[in-house]
């Protein structure tokens, strides 16, 4: 089945849901209450953008500190502890501990310590985001091919050169990598912020949407948010593929 | 000064003695014991011997890339005390090319590291890359190479810096029969136009014999020189010629001992 | 050697540190390490903390609830996609899209569909669970040499026999990895669902602590189910060097 043919089913595959749903709803087998027809969501879409715009911007603000925050952090982090064998091996059980910890568990302490505000939501998205990122560059830079630094080396090339002009763009695919899958747990962290302790942005609206069974403008609110980050997603994904085309 | 003594230029790689241990987990680990060896100037010197027998690691050394614990090493009469990139070029056996960088900006590398500009720099890389036949694979990644072309851009990578002495750790190690063949043929041509000091480290007779001025075999660990013979052949060497057959017999003789001393030490 | 005593170095650095710098702050703030086990033993008697032993029950059964039916989610849909190769050609990308949406966003319908009992906490946990166990098995029946297959059907073996004697085990490693990580993903999504509104579960009492500014006993209980997810991650991560050790 050619490209054009996938398309194609899946566009009816979503179609035949859409379909499906709404006879589901419209028969009674379920609650329009609990589940808005898809035609209620499209009908509420106008108005929830409208309302969801703002704070739509405050939360991808604090999605983007946080994320840079958590980039500059484990960027740093991972070429360090990667690049060093004695690093490596004392620090890395305490990273992985770190990372199979929920981090939920951390928020209501941040919650308590710095408020409703964005302060809360960005350092959350910060602590999200940070360890994914900081292993997938560890793992690049220790999977740096020993026998390139050797060669540069035997060139005469100085520390700095060597950090500049191998290593750098030989862990480069690695810390894309780890940017590209850190913009998604940013994201989730600063909605979870919102939703937990907020007062602003799209996480906070959506639980009082929930609260208040509105739910054509909640479905219509988590598509405009799903769709948003898919498209942030994808454009990394596009950027990541033009920086590694000597891969 | 006494007739018909010149005074003579030092030597130049100067190998006095020396040694190199390595700590592992299972204890200390002599690889390279009391080598001592003379290269003189514009020679093609062959280490061979038994994979393990520290071959890899004299040449680190005289490449100032491991420093020795016994001995000493006189590049020119210079002692050498890390790397030297204005007298000894390394090739390394599986090239050790830089895959983001094409192969044109591969070769001006070391060019690039003592900041020549970059229209004189890609001049020298693509002067080097032409007799090589690799003129129309300038913008290609390594990636995008054969085998072949990427040890042939790897040597060029080396030559561009225009060093005396070349050290070249099994560059042919990786590739298949046929085109490791072609290769040494085409590397005895770079060799004479050039007039460098060579270095060969390989385990295969067959290419010690076919490239070398001089072939010195070395015991299985801890390394030292079993053994150095003249190979005093005109190029291009007929490999079907008695002279070689017999040379390649007394060769084997040496390495085949080695050899099975290498294999009988492994667990 | 060397290596531990570094290890143990940092772990004895930071408690210091965090000892160090909290003792001085604000207790409602900032709780220092030594303040915990006491605490510990308070938290049981303490009356204005709900009986913490029917909510880590709770908790419990709903993570085991959770994880079984993303095991069995994730197991149907990885084998659908990944056998039915037409199939999967067109609802793949579909799960990579959704991938790259933050999970937390689907709670609030959840919230809003299922209330605020266990169901909603189970049905996220779900939701979380099945996905790096679908994948898991997708990356599994993709690594499955080709040789290994032909050579069961040339010694005459059905469909059912190379998939349970042949598929399965090839599979075996990479799946049970993405089996550990759907267990996690479990209990992370019960916790989320419990912390962000619920009556009842850890996370519930977690927030009551917050919401009380009893700094002290979320502490202790932040800490405790911090242990228990590492000892559970571990009790994974022996399962599955045992599978990989069976599995070659």
């Amino acid at each position: 089945m050619g490209r054009l043919g996938v398309l194609g089913c899946q566009a009816a595959s979503l179609a035949a849901l859409l379909v499906i749903w709404e006879i589901a709803v419209r028969t009674g087998l379920a609650d329009p209450l609990f589940v808005p027809t898809p035609a209620a969501v499209a009908g509420a879409l106008g108005s929830t953008l409208r309302e969801a715009l703002p704070r739509l911007g405050d939360t991808l603000l604090k999605t983007l500190a946080g994320y840079a925050l958590a980039v500059g952090l484990g960027v740093a982090g991972g070429l360090a502890i990667g690049s060093r064998r004695l690093a490596h091996a004392v620090a890395m059980p305490y990273v992985v501990a770190a990372y199979g910890v929920p981090k939920i568990l951390v928020l209501p302490w941040i919650a308590l310590i710095c408020g409703l505000g964005a302060t809360t939501a960005v350092l959350t998205a910060t602590l999200f985001a940070v360890f994914p990122i900081l292993l997938m560059v560890a793992a690049g830079t220790r999977d740096v091919d020993p026998t390139l630094v050797t060669a540069a080396v035997s060139m005469g090339a100085t520390r700095g050169q060597v950090s500049r002009k191998v290593l750098l763009p030989a862990v480069l695919p690695s810390v894309v990598a780890g940017m590209r899958v850190g913009v998604v747990f940013a994201m989730l962290g600063v909605l979870l912020a919102e939703m937990f302790a907020g007062t602003r942005g799209m996480g906070y609206l959506m639980q009082r949407m929930a609260m208040a069974f509105r739910a054509p403008d909640l479905f219509a609110a988590t598509a405009v948010v799903s769709v948003l980050s898919i498209v942030v997603v994808l454009s990394l994904e596009h950027l990541s593929r033009r920086l590694s085309r000597w891969r | 000064m006494p007739d018909g003594v010149a005074t003579a230029a030092p030597a130049p790689i100067v190998l006095d003695a020396i040694g190199k241990r390595y700590e592992t987990t299972s204890g200390p680990v002599q690889a390279v014991d009391s080598v001592s060896l003379t290269v003189r100037r514009e020679e093609f010197v062959s280490l061979l011997g038994p994979s393990g027998c520290g071959k890899s690691t004299v040449l680190g050394m005289i490449g100032g890339l491991v420093t020795p614990d016994a001995g000493r090493i006189l590049l020119d009469g210079v002692r050498c005390a890390g790397p030297s990139p204005d007298k000894v070029a390394l090739v390394f056996q599986d090239g050790g090319l830089f895959p983001w960088r094409t192969a044109l900006d591969n070769v001006t590398f070391g060019l690039e590291l003592r900041g020549m500009p970059a229209a004189r720099r890609r001049e020298i890389a693509r002067g080097l890359l032409e007799p090589m036949g690799l003129s129309g694979f300038e913008s290609k990644y390594p990636r995008e190479l054969s085998g072949g072309m990427r040890q042939r851009v790897a040597i060029a990578r080396a030559l561009a810096l225009d060093t005396p002495i070349l050290l070249m750790d099994e560059p042919f190690g990786a590739l298949d029969e046929q085109t490791r063949l072609l290769m040494g043929e085409w590397l005895v041509g770079i060799r004479r136009r050039t007039r460098k000091t060579v270095v060969f480290v390989t385990h295969s007779l067959q290419e010690a014999i076919a490239l070398s001025d001089r072939i010195v075999v070395m015991t299985a660990r801890p390394g030292r020189v079993k053994d150095v013979m003249d190979v005093a052949l005109p190029f291009p060497r007929d490999l079907n010629a008695p002279e070689v057959t017999e040379l390649r017999a007394k060769l084997w003789e040496q390495v085949r001992e080695e050899s099975l001393k290498a294999m009988g030490g492994r667990p | 050697m060397k290596v531990w005593v570094w290890r143990l170095g940092i772990a004895v650095a930071a408690l210091g540190l965090w000892e160090a710098v909290a003792a001085p702050l604000n207790p409602l703030f900032y709780v220092r390490p030594t303040a915990l086990p006491g605490a510990l033993v308070a938290m049981w008697q303490v009356p204005e903390l709900p009986p913490l032993a029917e909510h880590v029950w709770l908790t419990l059964r709903e993570i085991g609830a959770a994880y079984l039916l993303a095991v069995a989610a994730g197991l149907w849909l990885g084998f659908l996609l990944g056998l039915r190769r037409t199939v999967g050609r067109v609802y793949e990308p579909l799960l990579a899209a959704l991938y790259a949406v933050p999970s937390v966003v689907w709670y609030p319908s959840l919230m809003l569909f299922f209330g605020l009992g266990p169901a909603s906490k189970i049905a996220f946990g779900v939701l979380l669970g099945f996905f790096p166990i679908v994948v898991s098995v997708l990356a599994g029946i993709r690594q499955v040499p080709e040789t290994l297959v032909t050579v069961a059907r040339s010694m005459g073996a059905g469909p059912w026999t190379v998939f349970h004697k042949v598929m399965l085990p090839a599979m075996a490693s990479t799946m049970v990895g993405g089996l550990r990580a759907g267990l996690a993903l479990s209990v992370v999504g019960v916790l989320v669902g419990e912390i962000l509104g619920s009556r009842a579960g850890v996370g519930y009492v977690i927030n009551y602590a917050y919401g009380l500014m009893m700094t002290r006993e979320y502490a202790v209980l932040a800490v405790l189910v911090a242990a228990g997810v590492l000892a559970l991650d571990l009790a994974g991560a022996l399962a599955e060097a045992r599978v990989k050790r069976w599995a070659g």
